[in-house]
């Protein structure tokens, strides 16, 4: 018996909506479960918007939510009733039997629901009232009441719980008195059949797995990988990134200073890289925007430094709380000047905390900036996440130059076969030299001769090209059928979570089906792709932006006809809509979808 | 003055050969105008190094970008060359990464007060263990000449042909509001003055600013010249108190009329290093340096 559930809670700010869904996913992943949820709030801090919490449940990881959930929960109706349609047919939908006001026709949840649905009302309010006295642990009562109806333990639960409130008085008493009560109540009314809740899958060797967010998996793997030094300024949705770090890093004895921009931010992680350290800054895309000409001086004064970039709605100030992947022109061709660099975009949240890693044993391999580039989906979306025991990062990838004997002229800039120059360090005797953003000679001399400029050009750019085979990294992977293949997928970023999603469910449909992941956008595996693209009859390209920026890389590297497929629905893609893509592609019919 | 004493070229190019500091000047022949004042400054920071036993490797000058900024090719320590603007958030970064190295940023008016004003207030404020030398000749010397922040009212330059309608900046009044530990203030127009000025602003811990008036020869022929300046600047009254930061803000006023050379201020205060090393106490880490010696690697 396979388990494979997910669970949406819908309620208005101040519900507690997004805290049970928390407590849910901790808990599942206590008992042991794969977990991957991601929620939706609104921008304000306070008010009465909509919230949705969502945590899908599996044996093995998932890479994206469903589109369909099993069990939907609403703590306000008002907000819910448009997603009843949300609940899958035979699962089950949990509302509250009394509202606070009497409400007028078809405002009741309970007026919505679908013949083929499970509803369970259940008194939320008086449940919570008369374990704690107080209507606000409602959302506590309802994790308890699906841990009941589900006849899952409860313990794991409460180790959660705990977890959530400790150090907070007596809520952690009063929460767990409503978690009792939504339990009990729970296991009064018979179980859903057709949800299904397995053992959970064994637990791996030589790791342990950890409930995690996009964000702190980057935090994760920064330290893992031996960050000394830390320059930020806040921006959503990679703020916290930087608080995370803030809190961590002088723990390693590591440093971090909040600087007045990001300009800052940039200069100063590009003088810590200078100086030796592995050094980061995190940002958005209009931060990104701001470090653009900084960034240019490490490429060409061969500055190793890391670059987190979470992506939000753009242009300019955009939407900065709303998902999109439309920064990636600018990650990888932003700027001025002939400026290679490396950039990296994780597919999921296991794949932030080693990429975030790699990053900085990249950055100091081959003496450039490297850009790891996150959308906001990704930055908070959580999995379940097996952290190997031993940080898998290689803490010192430096090439140094031996200067012992103090010759003259050190040759920071010399021209060698693979184009990556032996570096010496400030303090390291004999290897004096100025790091500059002029052209230069091997000696790091101002130079503007045509043949000198060629040949530094040629060196930054071919030294990238080893970055596609660095150790332990993938920079693409192909997942699904083998051989030829009636569609393919090509995705880069979270999209490709949606996107694989989509394709085994084409193959359970019969249609050959694959999917490519691209980790490493810059410098672009053309081999591996155009390989790959050989083999697709048709050719998919799902993202979230307008112009299709990742498909334009694609067809500059691997010119062929492929399709786009472009939403900008500020939130992630759909699967159905990718999967009727491929449908459409595979030359199946389509039902034309309600508007 | 007093008595004129005869200089021969072999007793002092002796004594330049016996007092080392040829050893903190590269290979590179500084690229400035002849006359130009920052040569001077070359010397003088040659000369503070060398006096205050520095290993050259353990010295970083970081600049941004204009004449000014030139300056790190000219001496014999590790350099950093960076953008227009950007000298102080990058010594910010390279200090932070390895406190042990002595971190010298030079910079223009322009560098300082136009295009990388923003950074000069936090590099102050947070106590930043690093000398900040800025060359103030009030003009865009290597875009050929134009108005910069500190230009005064009624110059004609390029881009200001009718006059310059803008008042200049008081960067003295400004670094002392700002918090800086160390503010002093020399002309390039005296070399032994300048060199002193530099050492104390070496020798002190925490952020130090020194203000250098220079004449830009080539494309200044008006205002901020030698015969000029020679005439304006004079010594800040022996009975100032440079622990007096109000004295000081008085003094700094005073300099929109004729500019006084000397030490302005000075506080003992802890540094952005110490700030942070008491982080990691605090958060119960171990304080360390770079990982594995970095930077010592093959000494």
């Amino acid at each position: 018996m396979s388990t494979d559930v997910q669970i949406a809670i819908v309620g208005s700010a101040g519900d507690g909506t997004i805290a049970a869904g928390d407590i849910l996913r901790r808990a599942m992943a206590e008992i042991g479960y794969r977990v991957i949820s991601f929620d939706l709030y609104p921008a304000e801090i306070r008010g009465f918007g909509k919230c949705i919490a969502r945590l899908r449940v599996t044996d093995e990881q998932a890479y994206s939510l469903k589109q369909q959930s099993d069990i939907l929960v609403s703590l306000d109706d008002s907000h819910a009733i448009p997603h009843v349609g949300e609940a899958r047919e035979w699962g089950a939908v949990i509302y509250e039997t009394h509202s606070v006001n009497p409400l007028p026709e078809g405002a009741h949840l309970s007026g919505h629901i679908d013949p083929g649905q499970v509803p369970y009302n259940v008194p939320i309010r008086e449940l919570a009232e008369k374990s704690t006295g107080s209507a606000r642990s409602r959302n506590i009562v309802i994790v308890g009441y699906i841990i009941g109806l589900m006849r899952l333990p409860v313990e794991p639960v409460l180790r959660a719980l705990v977890g959530k409130f400790k150090g907070k008085g007596d809520i952690a008493q009063k929460n767990e008195a409503a978690l009792r009560a939504g339990y009990e109540e729970g296991l009064r009314w018979f179980r859903l059949d057709d949800i299904e809740f397995g053992p959970p899958p064994a637990q791996e060797k030589g790791a342990h797995v950890e409930m995690i967010s996009g964000n702190a998996a980057i935090v994760r793997g920064a330290l893992d990988a031996g960050i000394d030094n830390f320059f930020g300024y806040p921006i959503t949705p990679a703020t916290s990134i930087m608080e995370r770090l803030a809190s961590e890093m002088p723990r390693h004895g590591a440093r971090l200073v909040q600087t007045e921009d990001e300009i800052a931010a940039i200069s100063a992680t590009l003088g810590a890289g200078y100086a030796g350290a592995r050094a980061a800054t995190a940002t958005s895309g209009p931060g990104l925007s701001l470090m653009a000409e900084m960034l240019g001086f490490g490429v060409i004064a061969e500055v190793p430094s890391v670059v987190f970039v979470s992506q939000r709605g753009g242009p300019s100030t955009g939407m900065p709380t709303k998902h999109e992947q439309s920064d990636l022109n600018m990650a990888v061709f932003g700027g001025h000047g002939d400026a290679p660099r490396i950039v990296i975009a994780p597919t999921s949240v296991e794949g932030c905390y080693r990429c975030a890693g790699r990053a900085f044993e990249m950055a100091e391999a081959y003496q450039t900036p490297v850009i790891v580039l996150l959308d906001l989906y990704l930055s908070n979306r959580y999995e379940t996440v097996p952290f190997p025991d031993r940080p898998p990062f290689d803490a010192d990838t430096n090439r140094y130059a031996d200067t012992r004997g103090g010759a003259a002229g050190f040759q920071r800039y010399a021209l060698t076969v693979d184009g990556v120059s032996p570096r010496s360090i400030p303090g390291q005797a004999g290897g004096m030299h100025v790091a500059t953003g002029l052209e230069h000679n091997e000696l790091g001399r101002p130079n503007d001769q045509p043949d000198m400029h060629l040949a530094q050009s040629r060196k930054r750019h071919e030294k990238l090209k080893a970055a596609l085979s660095h150790p332990g990294f993938e920079p693409a992977k192909r997942f699904g059928d083998t051989g030829q293949v009636e569609v393919g997928l090509v995705a880069w970023g979270s999209s490709f979570g949606e996107c694989l999603e989509a394709m085994y469910l084409a193959q359970e449909e019969g249609i050959r089906c694959a999917a490519v992941k691209v980790v490493m956008v810059s410098p672009f595996p053309v081999d591996f792709v155009a390989t790959f693209l050989a083999d697709c009859k048709e050719v998919l390209v799902p993202e979230v932006n307008y112009q299709g920026q990742f498909a334009g890389i694609l067809q500059m590297q691997v010119p062929r006809a492929v399709t786009r497929m472009t939403r900008i629905p500020c939130a992630p893609l759909r699967v159905e809509e990718i999967l009727d893509e491929i449908r459409r592609l595979a030359g199946r019919i389509v039902e034309p979808q309600a508007a | 003055m007093g008595e004129i004493r005869p200089v021969y070229l072999e007793d002092k190019l002796k004594e330049v050969e016996d007092s080392g500091r040829l050893d903190y000047r590269s290979k590179a022949l500084p690229t400035w105008c002849p006359g130009c004042g920052y040569f001077s400054i070359v010397e003088a920071v040659a000369t503070a190094l060398c006096e205050l036993g520095i290993p050259n490797e353990d010295a970083v000058m970081v600049s941004g970008i204009g004449c000014s900024s030139r300056f790190p090719f000219f001496i014999n320590s590790y350099g950093i060359h960076t953008l227009h603007g950007r000298a102080l958030p990058s010594a910010l970064g390279v200090k932070t990464a390895n406190p042990a190295l002595t971190v010298v940023a030079v910079g223009g008016d322009g560098d300082g007060f136009a295009i990388g004003g923003g950074h000069v207030p936090h590099a102050a404020r947070r106590n930043l263990d690093i000398t900040y030398l800025l060359f103030d000749n009030g003009i865009y010397g290597l875009t050929k000449g134009q108005t910069s922040p500190t230009s005064a009212v009624g110059f004609k330059t390029p881009t200001s042909p009718y006059a310059n309608p803008d008042r200049p900046l008081n960067p003295l009044l400004m670094l002392l509001s700002h918090g800086a530990s160390w503010v002093g203030q020399s002309y390039a127009g005296d070399p032994e003055h300048l060199r002193s000025m530099i050492r104390q602003a070496m020798e002190h811990r925490g952020f130090s600013y020194l203000h250098i008036l220079s004449p830009c020869v080539t494309f200044d022929k008006t205002h901020r010249t030698y015969v000029n300046l020679g005439m304006q600047v004079h010594a800040l009254p022996a009975t100032h108190d440079p622990t007096d930061k109000l004295a000081a803000m008085g003094e700094a006023m005073k300099n929109e009329q004729a500019p006084a050379v000397g030490l302005y201020y000075r506080e003992q205060r802890p540094t952005l290093d110490d700030a942070l090393d008491a982080l990691v106490e605090k958060a119960g880490g171990e304080k360390r340096g770079l990982r594995g010696g970095r930077g010592r690697k093959l000494r």
